[in-house]
């Protein structure tokens, strides 16, 4: 008896070992996929640690203010004489967290939501779908503007939050359509039939199925979320509190002038280029989210 | 036992500006399936014999008339009090390819319901495990290169087997098989259908058959009961097998007519029946419902023929004018 | 019109398709012939590789898959295998008819059936456009349709039976004389599928065609073909006069598909599924009988060596068992 449960436990493992073996395979059947891989990996470790290998003022060398590039200076200096690649290191920081924040509230709300629209139905997805089209109708940036007024944006979290609950109605009307056609298909029928729990048919039935789809929203409204407040910034509405990358392509535009003269272009081109990077890493990943999660295409 | 009485559906489809449009998808049909034993729906796409299926594995309801579950009344019941009733009910589908989660392993799909019936009744996770190897035998596969499989690693054949082991776990009165070979390949149709026969006869499981393939339906049993369904309405009803031998209604004899003769290994009937045709088949509300296309309607035709039973036919039908015609192809050893 | 219909020799006909395990196989050294003015029925399962012939009859088999041996010859038109764009186009349609399968659903939903012929006709350079819609009118009639009223309907207007009468039209408007119909009566009604197969019966023999029909259903065959291939694996097992095969089929193949169709009449407990299941292009065996896996006559040197195709009178058959029988 003990040994069909350790039997369990076991299948359980090698499932789990299965999957991430799949994952590999997955990855290694494109080259540009690790690339991708790599590059968003790449990013964590910069969001995370990056910081961390400078100081909390980083020096100013007065002399060498809009540096060109150099050995010593990659992407040259600021108006401040700031080197301008440890900025887009320490910038970050607050970058990707926000972004983060705003994808997984995106998600998990759009998601919820409309996986609840689609399954209820009834009265309960008419409400939440007028909702999610009222929520639809209000212009994202205005609002952000005219709130931006009144609260300053100097934690990531908060951003990333306010980006996260003006943006899930996207996710929800998408989850919901794949909710209502799944919900047709006969293995969700039979497990009613079958007499089993609403949590298992969500959790255990339907999630799963859409998890391709809801991995890719997931790392598309991250980078969304990097374009909404580097915007934000570059517009110069919010209070120059954090060191970011928004920030510094106003300085480079506004303040150095990089539009019109080299100086500063590389002032500016260092968080443009990491914010093409991060899209490029993102988008060569999301490449591969269909056949991670389909066990037929992962295995073959 | 599981009866129907003067079961309707009528389906409101969303319309023009001008309104909505009824689909009369059933229009007071009576059925009786006792326990352990075997029936078949036949009719064509669009007759009901689906919808009437799902209303009785509970996934559809019905606007009137009476489904009872061992004597006990649907309607009666809470949708929560029901359900108890309809997981005896087990629906096998048509496409053993949707009917599998693509995400799950066959251990996981048989685990799912095996875990909820463990806890309802204090078994032991080790029960568990023993249940699912068992119904994947009784289904003919082997538990042990199966379970750990995903569907897309399975044939059709064997998909169709896994579904009816999901089904088993429940320990179900019924199944309801919806065209359940039609998407199975041809050199292994019959191994599905012996399976359900067998299922009958080894676990008293009942099954009710929902097919246009005339011919499939005598593989579950000879005890079985044929109903034959048209726009509704059933049209003829008795043992699938003078059904087929002496059909008396015009519409069973059309649909079995037109099944194609194994010329070579058979002779076909002699007089068979081909339905008028016309642009419109089946609008019209009034009279026999068959009557547009009979090739012998009468005067009485206008109104609507009841089932009944008339002296010297065996089985009940809902014609005016019955009349045994030999029909159906005979093997050529015979003649 | 009559006397034109074509004959087709098909001979040693390989294609094959790219997979990451390499190109395989979906028909193999196939060999057959059609007579002008007969109709000649494939049957096959899933993955036997009919619909994939059916195609190389148009040299229309799409990548990845590549005809990679063989010839198609047809008459009046010579080795389609050759044919290359405009003459291939020009072929299709005008000597080659192409009824698809699910035919029901291959017609355009944004157009009229009548914009559709008119179409057909313009891409094939029809200067008397009046008179090909006239042809597609009475080829509907002829088909018991109302003519002028489907030419004037979209594609949900019309019946599933309908449908597929609008794309036999299709494929014959244009006085093709070869005919093919990839799976003709699937998904449509019994009594529906007998008025089509009674309509491809009447229409080859009127306008003096050479058809092809492919099947799963061995009830279609057996209705409307005089001769009968049978495939399986990607290789013809067996043909010959479809009356001959089945009242006596010699492969083993044959004589297991026949038995395992679920019979109106007669003794039901002589059926039984045939073991096993059928090949997909990955586990078709590289050497040896493809079918000897489910076969109850298999010798040793079914694992070796791959049959051939041997004539016995009208009957072509390739199996071992069979030829030692015939022989001894």
């Amino acid at each position: 008896m003990s040994s069909a449960i350790l039997e369990t436990t076991s299948t359980a493992a090698t499932m789990r070992r299965n999957f991430w073996r799949g994952v590999w395979r997955v990855m290694k059947r494109k080259p540009s996929r690790l690339v991708g891989a790599v590059i968003v990996l790449g990013f964590a470790f910069m969001g995370v640690f990056g910081p961390m290998f400078y100081p909390d003022v980083l020096p100013r060398d007065t002399s060498r203010l809009y540096a060109p590039m150099s050995a010593e200076h990659w992407f040259g200096t600021d108006g401040q004489g700031r080197d301008v690649l440890a900025q887009v290191i320490t910038g970050s920081r607050y970058v990707l967290l926000s972004a983060l924040v705003t994808a997984v509230i995106t998600v998990v709300l759009g998601t919820a939501i409309g996986l609840f629209s689609g399954f209820k139905r009834g009265r309960w997805d008419t409400v939440l779908m007028r909702l999610t089209d009222m929520k639809l109708t209000i212009p994202g940036l205005p609002l952000l503007l005219v709130l931006s007024t009144v609260w300053s944006f100097g934690s990531a979290i908060e951003m990333g939050l306010l980006l996260g609950l003006l943006g899930w109605g996207g996710v929800a009307r998408a989850v919901r359509s794949q909710t209502l056609s799944l919900r047709e298909r006969g293995f969700i029928e039979a497990a009613r039939g079958l007499g089993l729990s609403t949590t298992h048919i969500v959790g255990k039935e339907l999630l799963p199925s859409m998890a391709p789809y809801i991995a890719m929203n997931m790392l598309i409204a991250v980078t969304g979320a990097v374009y909404a407040q580097v915007g934000l910034f570059f517009l110069g509405v919010l209070p120059y509190e954090a060191d970011n990358w928004g920030v510094m392509l106003n300085l480079s535009v506004f303040g150095g002038g990089a539009l019109t003269t080299t100086a500063a272009l590389p002032y500016m081109l260092a968080p443009l280029l990491a914010i093409l990077l991060l899209t490029l890493g993102i988008v060569l990943v999301v490449d591969a989210m269909d056949e991670i999660f389909n066990p037929r295409l992962r295995e073959e | 036992m599981i009866t129907g009485e003067g079961i309707v559906k009528t389906f409101k489809q969303r319309g023009n500006v001008l309104g909505a449009r009824e689909v009369r998808a059933l229009r007071g049909v009576d059925f009786a399936i006792p326990k352990g034993g075997a029936a078949s729906f036949i009719g064509e796409s669009g007759c009901g014999k689906t919808t009437l299926g799902r209303i009785i594995a509970g996934l559809e309801t019905y606007d009137a008339g009476e489904l009872t579950v061992d004597g006990l009344a649907m309607s009666a019941l809470k949708p929560k009090q029901r359900q108890p009733h309809f997981r005896k009910i087990q629906l096998i589908h048509q496409d053993p390819y949707s009917a599998l989660n693509p995400t799950r392993t066959i251990h996981q799909t048989l685990n799912a319901p095996l875990t909820l019936r463990a806890k309802q009744t204090g078994r032991s996770k080790a029960w568990i495990e023993e249940r699912a190897a068992e119904v994947l035998s009784l289904v003919g596969l082997d538990p042990g290169s199966v379970l750990a499989r995903y569907p897309h690693q399975l044939s059709g054949g064997m998909r169709q087997r896994v579904v009816i082991a999901r089904a088993l776990t429940v320990d179900p009165e019924m199944l309801v098989a919806d065209e359940a070979v039609s998407m199975i390949d041809v050199s292994l149709r019959l191994g599905i259908l012996a399976l359900l026969k067998d299922l009958r006869e080894r676990l008293g499981v009942a099954v009710l058959f929902i097919t246009h393939d005339v011919a499939t339906s005598r593989y579950i049993g000879d005890d079985g009961e044929l109903y034959v369904i048209y726009r509704g309405q059933v049209v003829e009803r008795g043992p699938v097998d003078t059904v087929i031998a002496d059909p008396v209604h015009p519409y069973t004899q059309s649909l079995l007519s037109a099944i194609p003769v194994l010329h070579g290994l058979e002779r076909p009937g002699e007089q068979p029946v081909a339905p008028v045709e016309s642009m419109e088949d089946g609008q019209d509300e009034s009279g026999c419902l068959f009557a547009p296309r009979c090739p012998f309607r009468g005067e009485r035709c206008g109104e609507r023929p009841l089932l009944q039973v008339t002296e010297g036919i065996a089985q009940e039908h809902a014609c005016f004018y019955p009349e045994r015609r030999s029909v159906v192809a005979r093997p050529m050893s015979e003649v | 019109m009559p006397g034109q219909a074509p004959g087709v020799r098909i001979d040693g006909l390989t294609v094959v398709y790219k997979t990451p395990a390499g190109e395989l196989p979906a028909v193999r050294d196939v060999s057959l012939r059609l007579e002008p003015g007969t109709i000649t029925g494939i049957v096959g399962e899933s993955g036997s590789g009919k619909s994939t012939l059916a195609l190389s009859l148009l040299n229309a088999v799409q990548p990845p898959g590549r005809i990679a041996a063989g010839s198609v010859d047809i008459d009046g038109l010579g080795d389609v295998v050759g044919l290359r764009g405009e003459e291939l186009r020009k072929a299709r349609g005008r000597h080659v008819g192409y009824v698809f399968q699910a035919a029901q659903n291959s017609l355009n939903p944004l157009k009229t059936v009548g914009k559709q012929v008119l179409d057909l006709g313009r891409s094939h350079g029809v200067e008397d456009l009046r008179g090909l819609v006239r042809d597609a009118k009475e080829l509907l009639g002829r088909m018991g349709l109302d003519g002028a009223r489907v030419l004037d309907s979209h594609q949900h207007e019309l019946s599933g039976g309908m449908r597929q009468r609008v794309g036999i039209m299709l494929a014959l408007v244009l006085n093709a004389h070869l005919v093919v119909l990839d799976e003709p009566t699937t998904a449509l009604d019994m009594i529906t599928q007998a008025n089509i197969l009674k309509i491809v019966r009447e229409v080859h023999a009127e306008r003096g065609l050479t058809t092809l029909v492919i099947t799963h259903d061995i009830g279609v065959v057996a209705e409307v073909a005089d001769r009968l291939a049978v495939m399986y694996g990607g290789r013809l097992v067996e043909q010959g006069p479809t009356r001959q095969v089945l009242g006596d089929p010699r492969h083993p193949y044959t004589k297991g598909l026949i038995r395992a169709i679920p019979r109106l009449t007669g003794d039901i407990s002589e059926a039984r599924a045939l073991p096993g299941r059928p090949p997909t292009l990955a586990t078709v065996p590289e050497r040896g009988c493809v079918f000897r896996d489910r076969c109850e006559l298999r010798m040793d040197v079914c694992e070796t060596d791959d049959p051939a195709a041997t004539a016995h009178g009208d009957r072509i058959v390739a199996c071992h068992a069979v030829k030692v029988r015939e022989h001894a």
